[in-house]
């Protein structure tokens, strides 16, 4: 900020009035390139409205559950980051307060000033909710200026268009023709270097079909149909898909699924894809990867991505603005930290950093978003920053609608396999489109519901407790005990007493109601409605991912519990040997449980990627003909495209994949074992070796029997943990591909935070509930095998 | 041990050792690299010119107060793991070597409060402690702890007490020793190789917590560790090189009580005598 305009905002501070002792809570998903900008755009607010204070809380993770929990408790802050996929939400339960009654407040103000389709992105029914902040139009092509010079194209001027084939007479001016051009192939025809890559694949198809007209659905606020079966979407699917596979002029979308999506950019800043189409988020990070005079740089910058051969131009997008939480004490003053953060003062701030366009347009055609003179020279690039402006008329937001998350997703369920060139997006698509209308019409149903009766849901919960407690105690009431077993007894539960206190005070409440929410219709924000046995109804019966989910669920702890506890006790049994040095290599093998998940998964990619992964290096040799012992002659029927096998972008191979990566948290059960090992005493070993057994013999006889009660503890929780499985799915593989990794936990999550059917979900949970409790009830009447030295 | 056996067992141990390893070699390679040489070179690679600035730039970081929230993470550790390993211990003792009515349905509740997911009681969980007032404290993050520790912990201990002979009790019962002494003296120290399990694990996990933290504390200058390192992963603004060096410092101290923790992995009791 310049000395002059801080002038200007300290004599405007003292004539504004002063506001007695108001905190504003603020929150947003920010992280480290944008919070700095954020708290300074805070601190000025504070400056000129004196008597306000503001809290800046960045919550760059699990966002929405925070922001959940907070207005379910009533203790929601006052200010909150939004977007267009998930305004709704909120809006529709009247957790945000319509911004338009505030707009007389500010006399300065006008909406005018912003990004129209942006306004509208961020309305409901005709009211603003969301006072837009910045707006990210995916139509920049990051190009490599060494690449256009070799192949002698002069550098794009955003004029180009798209055809569904390449129009040789149209040259530069036909965005297919340069993109084969700067492709490079081997004398093998695999490709070295490719001429164009999205940073995620719907980009490019997203592109392709909205740019000839087509949309998902028939209304983007309240969709009643699905639109995946247009043909248009289809043909758009197909055709990307061929670049890919039978072109090689774009990477495949398992080859850009496994790298993650920020390392879509490291390719282009590598080399290794010429053209590269993203939002302008990238630009600091490649300001930074690409510097002048360190090997690998070349010269860069941004083009706007083609139109359709008619003209029409389209591009997905995002953005972000402001919300005022209903609940807020203080609607006016949130009003105007609203209308600072997401106004000049805020825009400013965040455009400096060169991410984020401002969502006012004058903002967007001037310094700093744009270069000029005042800009800093590590600033400069891009030069044609001015294309964010033109593509900003032409995005097309997705559905703001809340249902979209669930019934996009069983649309666009197999679209992995067209992407691999298993099935025609035409099959794909019109099972999709039909799986996911179907979904649509039943959430769609108006359901008259009645209030949930809370006197009578207190009731049946301490019944509940009560009858719980009755069933626990009764029972062995009557046995006789002798006065030694009653002093016992009542030692015992001074002994046991801080737990049940904790499961009174702590643990059994918020079961108990999770248990009444199971009966009802419950999306968090509003009350609660009654809705009897439908919830479990709607599992069995309706819902397409219940049954899919809990056979995925099934066959995963099947085979991965005992697995991963013979691996343990292996371990064990190793890192149990006399061996010097043996600390270190317990440390060794307990780190995979230390190390960031972030870490590990990256690693697990690479580990399976298709193209070049650790796994298919092994098997392919690098060269891609090996046949590492007969394994490709034996896993032939799994592979695909390539004729190699993508691990996790497979139907067949994806949940095995888990299950392997999941055997790599082995040390944490080694430990245990390890434990229990150590009270096995030397001297029944002594006396085995004395009765001449082998080493079988001792393991059999000794070692198992005694270590069996921890193996037991090692086998119980296993199977309790492995119903509950949920992170790798949710962070590798989303549940896809097909539902194949859809863990009943990842269904019960999406119902319970992106659908916010949390009554529904507390069903799925109970289910789950009943069905480890079976297992486990199972697991000590069948406990005989293991002992007790203290019971022999 | 046989000399052939023994370098069996050894090539073994080195082996999984460099496989185990990788996951810490791939974060050390990341944080010692400049961000222009991630985005370059393979995430296998060694760095070609190693630095330390990425250390340097989360230590300092203006967001992320790394001397704060170590001093956060460490209180809110230390004092979840005091209340689980006193707690459980005791609680697990009346489970493993008492008798008492409705004990083995007490203990399949014990069992069940582990099957419920967490993910459809966090939002009543989050009510009930507003209404309390404890948002934004660290009283949801410790005070729990005092309370049994979990059932986790307590079926492990229990499970490793059951495995202690019962003629050890016997003998000091007949000297006129109390439960609480038994306790005390003779069950306590024989389980070294357990308590020592649920601390490190408690440790750990409660170290590594991230949607505790998240959820319940609301000001930046509450946070612990783990969620401040989350702002270097912010949608569309990941920084790899500064989230791996904050892995690693994060790590480190997590590799030490492992290595402590271990130790007390040896025989507890020469029990020759016994039988």
């Amino acid at each position: 900020m310049t000395r002059a305009r801080l002038l200007i905002l300290f004599l405007l501070g003292l004539i504004t009035p002063a506001y007695a002792n108001v905190t504003l809570r603020f929150i947003c998903w920010d992280g480290d390139t944008d919070m700095p900008g954020i708290r300074n755009a805070a601190h000025s607010f504070e400056a000129t409205h004196p008597g306000i204070i503001v809290e800046v809380e960045s919550v760059p993770a699990n966002y929405q559950e925070k922001l959940l929990a907070q207005v379910a408790a009533h203790v929601a802050p006052d200010v909150v980051m939004m977007d267009p996929g998930n305004f709704q939400k909120f809006a529709t339960r009247d957790a945000l307060l319509p911004l338009n009654q505030f707009f007389k407040d500010t006399p300065t103000f006008d909406l005018k000033g912003y990004y129209k389709n942006l306004v509208d992105a961020h309305s409901l029914n005709g009211q603003l909710y969301v006072l837009p902040r910045d707006i990210a139009p995916c139509a920049n092509i990051y190009y490599n200026k060494n690449a256009f010079d070799e192949a002698g194209i002069p550098y794009p001027d955003g004029t180009w268009t798209w055809d569904y084939k390449v129009r040789p007479e149209l040259r530069e001016k036909d965005f297919l023709w340069v993109v084969q051009q700067l492709t490079k192939k081997d004398k093998n025809g695999r490709t070295t270097r490719w001429g164009y890559a999205p940073a995620w694949q719907d980009l490019l198809t997203g592109m392709f079909y909205l740019s000839t007209g087509a949309r998902l659905a028939n209304d983007n606020e309240h969709p009643t149909k699905l639109l995946y079966d247009d043909p248009r979407v289809i043909k758009a699917y197909q055709f990307t898909a061929d670049l890919a596979l039978k072109e090689g002029w774009v990477p495949s979308a398992t080859e850009l699924k496994s790298v993650l999506q920020q390392e879509a950019r490291q390719t282009f800043t590598s080399g290794k894809v010429a053209m590269m189409q993203s939002g302008i988020w990238e630009v600091p990070s490649i300001r930074k990867e690409l510097i002048e005079g360190q090997p690998g740089y070349f010269d860069w910058d941004i083009a706007l991505a083609p139109a359709y051969k008619d003209g029409t131009r389209a591009y997905p997008t995002g953005g972000s603005g402001y919300a005022i939480i209903s609940q807020t004490k203080h609607p006016h003053e949130a009003w105007l930290l609203t209308e600072w953060m997401a106004g000049e003062a805020g825009m400013m701030e965040l455009a400096r950093s060169g991410r984020a366009q401002p969502a006012i347009r004058k903002l967007a055609l001037s310094e700093p978003w744009i270069p000029g003179p005042h800009t800093p020279a590590d600033q400069q690039f891009p030069k044609n920053r001015i294309i964010t402006d033109q593509a900003a008329p032409f995005v097309v937001f997705g559905s703001t609608s809340p249902l979209w998350p669930e019934v996009s997703g069983l649309a666009g369920q197999n679209v992995s396999s067209i992407f691999d060139g298993t099935k025609t997006a035409e099959q794909v698509l019109k099972t999709g489109n039909a799986r996911g209308n179907a979904r649509l019409q039943q959430l769609l149903k108006e359901q008259h519901l009645s209030l949930f009766d809370w006197s009578k849901g207190i009731v049946v919960g301490l019944l509940l407790v009560a009858g719980l407690g009755a069933w626990v105690y009764l029972p062995e009431r009557k046995i006789k005990r002798s006065p030694r077993a009653k002093r016992e007894a009542r030692i015992a539960y001074i002994f046991v007493f801080p737990w049940i206190a904790g499961l009174l005070i702590f643990t059994l409440g918020p079961m108990i109601l999770s248990f009444l929410m199971s009966f009802a219709d419950w999306d968090i924000i509003r009350p609660a409605h009654w809705r009897g046995l439908q919830n479990y109804v709607e599992a069995a019966t309706v819902d397409p991912r219940f049954w899919v989910s809990l056979k995925v669920t099934l066959l995963f702890t099947v085979v991965a519990v005992p697995t991963g506890l013979a691996l343990s006790l292996a371990l064990a049994l190793l890192l149990n040997a006399k061996v010097k040095g043996m600390p270190l290599y317990r440390t060794c093998y307990y780190l995979p449980s230390l190390a960031s998940a972030v870490a590990a998964s990256l690693i697990w990619r690479r580990m399976f990627q298709a193209d070049g992964g650790i796994i298919n290096s092994i098997i392919y040799g690098s060269d891609g003909h090996g046949n590492f012992l007969g394994l490709a002659h034996l896993l032939q029927p799994l592979a695909t495209a390539n004729g190699q096998i993508n691990w996790l972008g497979n139907e067949k191979t994806a949940l095995p994949s888990i299950a392997i990566m999941s055997l790599w948290g082995a040390g944490g059960g080694m430990v245990i074992l390890l434990a229990g090992l150590q009270g096995v005493p030397q001297f029944y070993y002594e006396a085995a070796i004395l009765d001449g057994a082998g080493a079988w013999q001792k393991f059999k006889s000794v070692t198992i029997p005694l270590i069996s009660p921890t193996l037991f503890f090692s086998l119980v929780t296993g199977f309790i943990g492995a119903f509950q499985k949920f992170t790798e799915a949710f962070v590798m593989t989303e549940g896809g591909p097909n539902d194949s990794t859809m863990f009943y936990m990842l269904h019960l999550y999406n119902n319970a935070f992106l659908s916010l059917r949390m009554g529904y979900a507390s069903a799925l949970a109970w289910v789950l509930f009943f069905i480890v409790l079976a297992f486990t009830v199972a697991q000590l009447k069948l406990s005989k095998w293991v002992y007790y030295e203290a019971a022999g | 041990m046989r000399l052939a056996n023994r370098l069996v067992v050894l090539a073994i141990l080195v082996v999984g050792s460099l496989a185990f390893l990788l996951p810490f070699y791939v974060m050390l390679a990341m944080a010692l690299k400049s961000q222009s040489e991630v985005a370059v070179t393979s995430m296998w690679a060694w760095p070609k010119q190693v630095t330390f600035e990425n250390f340097h730039e989360v230590l300092t970081n203006p967001n992320v107060n790394f001397r704060l929230l170590l001093r956060n993470t460490t209180f809110i550790t230390g004092v979840a793991t005091i209340g689980t390993l006193f707690s459980s211990a005791v609680v697990a003792y009346a489970f493993a070597r008492m008798s008492f009515p409705g004990k083995d349905r007490l203990f399949l509740v014990l069992l069940s409060t582990m099957m419920l997911p967490g993910i459809v009681t966090q939002i009543p969980s989050y009510v009930m402690y507003a209404n309390i007032r404890w948002v934004n404290t660290f009283l949801p993050l410790t005070v729990p702890a005092f309370f049994g520790g979990g059932a986790f912990n307590i079926f492990l201990l229990r499970q490793f007490y059951l495995g202690l002979p019962r003629e050890l009790d016997e003998a000091a019962f007949l000297d006129g020793a109390s439960h609480w002494t038994i306790f005390r003296k003779i069950v306590l120290p024989l389980s070294g190789p357990a308590l020592a399990t649920v601390g490190m694990f408690t440790f750990i996990g409660t170290w590594r917590d991230f949607m505790g933290p998240l959820l319940y504390l609301n000001r930046s200058e509450l946070q612990t560790l783990e969620v401040g390192l989350k702002t270097f992963q912010a949608q569309n603004g990941e920084k790899w090189h500064l989230l791996m060096a904050g892995s690693v410092l994060v790590t480190i101290p997590l590799i030490l009580i492992f290595f402590i923790g271990q130790r007390y992995f040896v025989k507890g009791i020469v029990m020759s005598g016994l039988k």
